[in-house]
């Protein structure tokens, strides 16, 4: 076996209770996929409510600022169990509503991460356009009454579900070393100069640090003025091909549309 | 700060794979393409996470870009779904089965009715019982032509 992965196994026979919260989501989700024979929903909801608890549980310790803690422990619950409700609902109404509220989550978390624009360009972009646009279609979809046969059914879900819930141990696992290691009023760049090899990500890249545009103190994270700076300036090539990429996109969603409609026709 | 990124890092880590799930599973077009979606949002999220714990504006910037390819790859999914649904007039992407490899032994557990109909509730109008005589209405004349 790699010494990598044995390193790791090492440490789940530990810390068996890091397993509990993939497995208890892992259950919610698979009870509740939509499938033919309608299984009852409580066990689903009561199976996904002790996955949050044991999570939060063992995941958000108790830091030293308590407000953003708790803000970011109700984003990320709130993100994850509308994300788990967005993808069980078999009504594709209430999956895009719960899409919504998954994107509201998000800017929450896009907010206590210091990207204040990215929230805002991502509630008027998301919610504001995607959705809207997403139910005109399900609107004009479904005129019959009932929900379809091909949402009451899912495709393979055991399988889906099983393999979903082995990446995400696989991740949780190998995320593991980067776990805090219980410094409080920690320094970071002590701590990011004495990064091990394993944690190769979290070292400042020498050419970067040597950029006037991200120094690190000078300007607040997050100013629009420093996102410009950065955006127009070191990736201004990007930015255009960026602004192409839409140009395109538009034309040539403008294009199918009217060559469907002249072949139905 | 550690911390905060493998807390990022994590609950970054279950959306991405709650939405690929999510596309694995479903079988409405538009669930899959939302799913799909929520993945970006997982990546974005990573790429915050970086951007906070190095100090510098280049992970917001990376993850604006991500926002423009979703906003480009919802327009032209919808576009093609709007397409798709005039052809089968129906949103399930297993109608499209043979687009893709032949030969693969066929999916038994999805050949059902096409639609699961929900009885309607019942309309009904409340009925007065009929009492007295039936009132004598004078027949009017038709209005003359002008």
């Amino acid at each position: 076996m790699h010494p990598a992965l044995l390193g790791q196994t090492d440490w789940l026979t530990g810390h068996e209770a890091a397993l509990l919260p993939p497995l208890l989501g892992f259950l919610a989700i698979w009870w509740l996929m939509p499938r033919a024979k309608v299984w009852p929903r409580s066990v689903g909801v009561l199976l996904g409510l002790a996955a949050l608890a044991s999570g939060a549980l063992t995941l958000f310790q108790p830091g030293a600022a308590i407000v953003s803690n708790v803000l970011f422990a109700f984003f990320a619950l709130a993100a994850i169990a509308s994300a788990a409700l967005m993808i069980t609902n078999r009504n594709p109404l209430y999956s895009s509503l719960w899409f919504a509220v998954t994107t509201l989550c998000v800017c929450g978390l896009y907010l206590l991460r210091a990207a204040p624009y990215l929230a805002a360009a991502t509630v008027i972009v998301y919610a504001g356009a995607i959705i809207v646009t997403f139910l005109f279609l399900i609107m004009l979809a479904q005129q019959a009454v009932g929900v379809a046969a091909y949402d009451q059914r899912a495709r393979q879900p055991l399988a889906a579900t099983l393999l979903g819930f082995l990446v995400l141990g696989g991740l949780i696992c190998a995320l593991r070393p980067w776990a805090p290691v219980a410094t409080a009023g920690e320094v970071l760049t002590e701590a990011v100069e004495a990064a091990p090899a394993s944690q190769a990500l979290l070292r400042i890249p020498p050419a970067l640090a040597a950029d006037p545009f991200s120094q690190r103190g000078d300007r607040p994270l997050g100013e629009v003025r420093g996102l410009g700076r950065v955006l127009f300036g070191k990736y201004l090539y990007a930015v255009e091909l960026a602004g192409t990429l839409l140009l395109a996109a538009s034309i040539g969603a403008i294009a199918i549309a009217l060559s469907s409609r002249r072949g139905a026709t | 700060m550690t911390a905060e990124l493998h807390n990022d890092l994590i609950v970054a880590a279950i959306l991405f794979v709650l939405g690929a799930i999510g596309f694995l599973t479903r079988r409405n077009l538009i669930v899959m393409a939302l799913s799909a979606e929520l993945m970006l949002h997982a990546v974005s999220l990573n790429l915050l996470a970086f951007s906070r714990l190095h100090g510098n504006n280049e992970g917001q910037a990376f993850a604006i870009f991500i926002v423009t390819v979703g906003a480009c790859e919802a327009g032209i999914a919808l576009a093609l779904f709007v397409a798709l649904y005039r052809r089968r007039r129906t949103l399930d992407v297993t109608a499209w089965r043979e687009l893709g490899e032949e030969g693969l032994p066929a999916d038994t557990s999805l050949e059902e009715p096409s639609i699961v109909p929900v009885a309607p509730a019942p309309l009904e109008f409340p009925h007065l019982t009929p009492a007295g005589r039936v009132p004598e209405v004078p027949k009017r004349r038709a209005p003359d032509r002008v």
